[in-house]
């Protein structure tokens, strides 16, 4: 995806910048919100050009649904890996097999893969080493397959359904 | 070995002595002389919620000008000491996609923080110095995450002298208007915000310097970073 034009980069900026200050005065004083977009302005024309490449296009609705519904799906997934990582605690065997595998990605830009490396490292039991190109270096706490393939399918998949339309 | 013992019985004497002359002072008394006239007055007398905010800067302002002027000698200090013919970053590794994607999403949300952080001075903790520390924070994440990158020199540093000079001509205005230097003279004088005690505008000059003090603090503690960061390159 190219550069978006500087005024919509700008503009995203800005919209971004104000609501962010909504949320943290949580006050719709007109003092406030007066303020709020003077710094907002300010701010978003020091910072746009390193903020946003895509600009408005980031607040394409299907996108912003996406961004939304990836919010409780990666919550159910941190839940559900922070339990297995105290099962492999408390269990008397300690039932690991650590290494480090390699993984593949179908996302092309830096924001996507960002994204995908968080939600790798705040999922426990996966850690992120090294983002290089399209290749992930990830610690696995249990190493089911150690093959590129094999591993894409069970660290990155699941993530870049919601991902890749949230950072096409 | 007697060096260190030495030095650990020296340290109990003082520690001693001054636990012995603090212990006449009981935790929580009520001891405050001038307190109590600041805690009382600071509403009516600056339009102020914050009592620190108003004592640093409308109470004992002389101060504050002087910390802003200490902060000052010191980014010039280091500037002096650094200062080569020509300099360079020197930084050889790039930071992964992780970390300079990371540091781009980030910097303008941190300076929009530190800009809160210096306009609710007189409202809630905090002020122009943490404000203009958040602000320079921004800036070394840039530094630290892109090899190439440089503030805009051109930009920066009249930018600090100029707040600076902001704030002792707020001050100045006061010594014109009220008689002395640093005379709170939107809030005394105009009577400006008397209605809003509590709301963004209101508080006098409080958030007129504090904005000038993030600023300068801001831009201060980047330059410093900034010429620390830097190397001679050899030609």
């Amino acid at each position: 995806m190219g550069e978006a034009s500087r005024i919509s980069r700008y503009l995203y900026t800005v919209i971004v910048l104000f609501v962010i200050w909504i949320f943290l005065t949580s006050s719709l004083d007109i003092q406030e919100l007066e303020i709020g977009l003077v710094l907002s302005l300010i701010v978003g024309a020091l910072t746009y050009s390193i903020f946003t490449e895509s600009g408005l296009a980031n607040l394409h609705p299907k996108r912003v649904a996406y961004a939304i519904a990836y919010v409780p799906y990666f919550l159910w997934a941190m839940l559900m890996a922070n339990l297995d990582v105290a099962y492999r605690v408390l269990h008397p065997k300690r039932p690991i097999n650590p290494g480090i595998v390699e993984c593949k990605t179908v996302l092309d830009n830096d924001l996507g893969k960002l994204a995908l490396a968080n939600s790798i490292t705040l999922t426990p039991g996966t850690i992120t080493l090294d983002v290089k190109g399209d290749r992930y270096f990830i610690h696995w706490i249990d190493v089911k397959d150690a093959s590129v393939e094999g591993a894409s399918e069970n660290i990155t998949k699941p993530f870049e359904k919601f991902l890749k339309v949230i950072f096409p | 070995m007697l060096k260190r013992a030495f030095a650990i019985i020296t340290l109990l004497f003082i520690g001693l002595w001054m636990a012995s002359a603090l212990s006449g002072v009981d935790f929580g008394a009520d001891r405050m002389l001038v307190g109590k006239y600041y805690l009382n007055n600071v509403m009516m007398e600056t339009g102020a919620v914050n009592t620190v905010t108003a004592v640093v800067v409308n109470y004992r302002g002389f101060d504050t000008l002087g910390e802003v002027t200490v902060l000052f000698i010191a980014s010039t200090g280091v500037g002096a000491l650094l200062w080569r013919r020509k300099k360079e970053r020197t930084a050889r590794t790039e930071g992964s996609v992780v970390l300079k994607t990371g540091a781009r999403i980030l910097l303008p949300f941190i300076m929009l923080f530190g800009a809160y952080i210096f306009i609710h001075g007189h409202l809630t903790p905090g002020g122009g110095f943490p404000g203009g520390a958040t602000i320079a924070t921004a800036f070394l994440m840039l530094y630290l995450a892109f090899t190439s990158y440089e503030i805009e020199h051109r930009v920066f540093e009249p930018l600090e002298g100029l707040a600076g000079m902001g704030y002792v001509t707020v001050g100045l205005i006061g010594l014109a208007i009220g008689g002395y230097f640093l005379f709170d003279w939107i809030w005394q004088t105009w009577g400006w915000g008397h209605g809003n005690i509590g709301r963004l505008f209101s508080a006098g000059f409080i958030p007129v310097i504090y904005t000038l003090i993030g600023l300068k603090v801001g831009t201060e503690l980047t330059g410093i970073v900034d010429n620390m960061v830097k190397e001679e390159v050899s030609e």
